[in-house]
């Protein structure tokens, strides 16, 4: 594949800031989680191209590999304290909208 | 004096005393706190006290043979040596030397020591801070014999600091009252000012000679007049050591303290402010001979300001009411006595008048304490009168120290004082002012010393009958003055003059001592008088004594009407004399009260306003934000988010454009 | 062919992103994750990390967003999710625009820093995996074993949490179930 850099990260770009936009605008939380599953992948991509772009043919840069698969097992695990929370949330409201969530008064 | 260790004992048994005191005195505040009239064990503390005082002066006296006996060239006992700090090239040690000179001083502080002590037992009964009492008397004479035995002038300054606080302490014993404790800060901060000034002079040492040894620095001086430079600094470095004793001996200008520490317990008067402390200075000019006696200059200084206390101290004594200012005052003229022997490079002569001072003025002091006790506390002259036939054991040996200090002929005083004149006036130049100074003060002396006399002990009785009952002291106070009569009838004999044909006791025993200052003195030509001289001199200093303390008695015998009329007619002039030439209340009107004007503006203004109006403006800022920005924060979890959002584009933004 | 492939994957994962956001049912924003997930692990494997590709579709398609789905349907919401937020905008409220206007700043800001670097042309054939199992293990049992056992970690931990929170209440069972 022949595609420069750049334009694996104005994909990862565009990937995040929809993810931002989802996270921002969304008040079901289910979504908002989805939306940081996006932006964790648009931050895959950029580890990736980075990886890719200081590789050379013979030798290959795992650096940004081995974070994305390290970005994945954390994302595994937020996806799962994230519903397991959204759970305990939904037991207590019967809801599961972030506008009602606003216990966290200064 | 087996080994040399026991010399450590004769400083540490009072320090063991004061500790123990200290606990009785803990012990006692425990009892009390289930009775608040409970004496507890505070009967032990003077026993313990002075029995530590009693140890001291027995082994002070056995030093004293042990040196006697040795041939006068080799007449010292050194101690064991504690190092102290060693940091590079300094090595300071502390231990302990008995030579002539300090043995001397031993005697005088533990046996002066020990006979204030007893009477203390007897002065101080049924107060409530009796155990406390002893315990800081105690320390005292432990700091003052560190002074007087260290072999270094870091010891020195161990045991002149250490005197100061006890004097602080003593002088403030009664704080509740609240003017002691003001004239026990007013001494200290006097005696800082000192301090600092004996401080630089010491450093100033260390520079020259690389030591604070005395013995080391004494030899040192003689190689230093190569050097002019090195002459010069030698110069200064005494006249700073001399800037530390005008505040402890209460010389011009810091003088003015010592009346004010008149508000301490009488027998605190007699010990630290009459017979030991105040004479550290004359003390420490005799230890350090040869630095004073190296440049005449300093010397000349020492005399001029001794004359010049001993006259401003002793008219300032003439139209006090206060029985203890008058002999507060007469301290003060009387170190200026012995400050005007050593400017005139008798040091012998200033040590002489040293010890019969402590005998006459303790004695003095005492007795007005016994006359105090006796009259209810009163110390107004003006309210006493007649008292020698209500208590004659006073009287008698009131009448022995007024006569010793008044000069009359053959008593101790005479000679002393007689001696230093003499040698002011052998210095002839510009030392005959000072002589003439020194006259004029001898008359002034013998005028309020016996002007005291008659309004204390004869006249009419002035007191209120109904009122006051005047009783004569017990035993355990009217001894001691019976034992320091007879020194001050008898002390004379220590030092009689050259004309009687006999050995002056002391000088000899002090001359390994002196014998450096003297050599380099030597070198500016010697002064003596002929014999002819002398006998006119004697007889001039008698026939003034005589006379002025006959005049003197005569005119206050009748009553107190002299001091009215004076008052009545001359108040500018007792006003000056009584406030001490107003020196105390320049000392308020150009430093005190500017100073606290200083300070309550910084309170006030810099304090209170700008750096209180800045801290609390600080945190009234943040609060005030918080109060604001607290309407953000609406426990949303969609504003968080908003927030953290736009402060991230924010953040890349900043990061890439600028 | 690989770059236009990429194009239109990449177009493709953008639409399925957008398609997540705006879809009204949470049910189709997981199918729509899950489309985009596809199209980025088809783009990994044309970048050459054929491992990654793997572990995309495994862990995300088919463990998270399967226990997406599973929440989605034991919560029921389905339907409920749809109709609780308004569903003909999601532009309605001020938060929402200023949400908006943040994301697409985020957006910019993204394209602008990605614009401004300047890489040296790189080329990696289709099936030239530069993430051999080999190197791949190399690293990670290597270099970064460390951080390899604290993930470890960090999964017990996870797990532990995920029970603690969603287990019931011993007193839920006795209030007869309410959750």
């Amino acid at each position: 594949m022949n595609v420069p850099s750049e334009h694996l990260l104005f994909l990862a770009a565009g990937l995040f800031a929809i993810g931002v936009l989802g996270f921002l605008i969304r008040r079901n939380v289910i979504i908002v989680l989805m939306c940081i599953e996006l932006m964790l992948n648009a931050a895959n991509l950029t580890f990736l191209a980075a990886s890719r772009q200081h590789s050379t043919a013979q030798v290959a840069n795992l650096d940004g590999a081995v974070f994305s698969i390290f970005v994945i097992l954390v994302a595994a695990c937020e996806a799962a304290v994230g519903l397991a929370l959204i759970i305990a949330l939904f037991r207590l409201k019967q809801t599961v909208e972030a506008d009602s969530l606003s216990e966290m008064k200064g | 004096m087996g080994g040399t260790w026991l010399l450590w004992f004769i400083p540490l048994l009072p320090l063991f005393g004061a500790a123990a005191c200290g606990l009785i005195h803990f012990a006692t505040l425990a009892a009390r706190k289930h009775d608040a009239n409970a004496k507890g064990p505070s009967g032990l503390a003077p026993v313990v006290a002075c029995a530590a005082i009693l140890g001291s002066l027995l082994l002070s006296i056995a030093a004293f043979k042990q040196l006697a006996g040795l041939a006068a060239d080799a007449r010292v006992i050194e101690s064991a040596v504690w190092p102290w700090i060693h940091v590079g090239s300094l090595q300071l040690d502390i231990s302990l030397v008995v030579d002539p000179l300090s043995a001397v001083m031993l005697m005088v502080v533990t046996g002066v020591g020990f006979l204030i002590h007893v009477y203390s037992a007897g002065y101080m009964k049924g107060d409530p801070g009796y155990a406390k009492f002893f315990a800081f008397l105690n320390l005292f004479v432990f700091s003052m014999l560190m002074l007087v035995l260290s072999s270094s002038l870091i010891g020195l300054f161990v045991g002149w600091e250490g005197v100061g606080l006890c004097s602080y302490l003593l002088i403030g014993f009664w704080y509740e009252k609240g003017w002691p404790a003001e004239a026990g800060q007013k001494a200290f901060i006097f005696n800082r000012v000192g301090d600092a000034s004996f401080l630089i002079g010491s450093f100033i040492l260390i520079k020259l000679f690389g030591t604070l040894d005395l013995s080391d620095i004494n030899t040192a001086v003689a190689s230093v007049s190569a050097d002019p430079a090195n002459a010069w600094w030698l110069t200064i470095a005494a006249l700073c050591l001399f800037g530390g004793c005008t505040g402890k001996s209460a010389q011009i200008p810091l003088f003015t303290w010592l009346p004010d520490a008149m508000a301490g317990p009488t027998p605190v008067s007699a010990l630290i402010h009459a017979a030991t402390m105040v004479t550290a200075g004359v003390y420490l000019v005799v230890r350090m001979n040869p630095v004073f006696a190296f440049d005449p200059t300093v010397l000349t200084v020492i005399g001029t300001i001794g004359a010049l206390t001993a006259l401003v101290g002793g008219t300032s004594a003439i139209f006090q009411r206060d029985i203890k200012k008058v002999l507060a005052y007469s301290t003060v003229s009387q170190l200026g006595y012995m400050f005007l022997g050593l400017g005139s490079g008798a040091f012998a002569a200033a040590i002489f008048h040293l010890v019969t001072h402590a005998f006459f003025k303790g004695l003095l002091f005492l007795g007005a304490g016994s006359v105090i006790h006796g009259m209810h506390d009163e110390q107004d002259m003006h309210k006493m009168g007649g008292l020698r036939r209500h208590m004659p054991k006073t009287f008698v040996t009131f009448m022995a120290g007024a006569a010793a200090l008044s000069g009359l002929p053959l008593l101790s005083g005479f000679f002393s004082k007689d001696e230093i004149l003499a040698h002011t006036f052998a210095h002839g130049g510009f030392y005959f002012v000072l002589w003439g100074i020194g006259i004029v003060t001898a008359a002034v002396t013998a005028y309020y010393t016996w002007r005291m006399v008659a309004l204390t002990f004869f006249g009419k009785e002035r007191f209120d009958h109904h009122h006051v009952h005047p009783h004569e002291s017990p035993a355990l106070m009217w001894v001691p003055l019976a034992v320091l009569a007879v020194l001050s009838v008898l002390g004379g004999a220590l030092g009689l003059p050259p004309v009687f044909h006999v050995v002056h006791v002391l000088e000899h025993w002090l001359e390994p001592v002196t014998a450096p200052g003297h050599a380099l003195l030597a070198a500016n030509g010697t002064h003596e008088l002929s014999h002819a001289m002398e006998w006119a001199l004697l007889g001039l200093g008698a026939a003034i004594a005589l006379g002025f303390a006959h005049f003197g008695f005569r005119t206050y015998v009748k009553g107190v009407e002299q001091d009215e009329s004076v008052q009545r007619n001359r108040p500018a002039l007792a006003d000056f004399l009584v406030g001490a030439w107003k020196i105390d209340a320049q000392y308020y009107a150009k430093i005190v009260y500017p100073s606290k004007l200083v300070a309550f503006v910084t309170a006030v203004i810099v304090d209170q306003f700008a750096i209180d109006g800045l801290v609390n403006g600080a945190g009234g800022l943040a609060t005030a934000t918080g109060n604001r920005l607290k309407l953000l924060v609406d426990g949303s979890l969609k504003s968080y988010a908003l927030w953290i959002g736009a402060g991230a584009v924010l953040l890349a933004l900043l990061w890439m454009f600028v | 062919m690989a770059e236009i492939l990429f194009y239109v994957l990449s177009a493709a994962a953008l639409l399925f992103g957008l398609g997540v956001v705006l879809a009204k049912s949470p049910m189709m924003s997981v199918l729509s994750l899950l489309g985009s997930f596809f199209c980025l692990a088809i783009i990994y494997l044309l970048a050459g990390f054929q491992f990654l590709a793997a572990a995309q579709i495994l862990v995300y398609a088919g463990a998270i967003l399967v226990l997406f789905l599973f929440v989605i349907m034991l919560l029921n919401l389905g339907e409920m999710g749809a109709i609780a937020e308004r569903s003909n905008s999601f532009l309605d409220s001020t938060s929402a625009r200023i949400g908006a206007v943040i994301a697409v700043g985020m957006g910019v800001v993204g394209l602008a820093a990605a614009s401004r670097a300047a890489f040296q042309p790189v080329r990696v054939e289709p099936g030239t995996g530069l993430d051999g199992l080999e190197a791949i293990a190399t690293e990670l049992f290597g270099r970064y074993s460390l951080a390899f056992e604290a993930a470890s970690i960090l999964l017990l931990a996870t797990i532990v949490a995920v029970i603690a929170l969603a287990k019931r209440q011993r007193r839920g069972l006795k209030d007869g179930g309410r959750a």
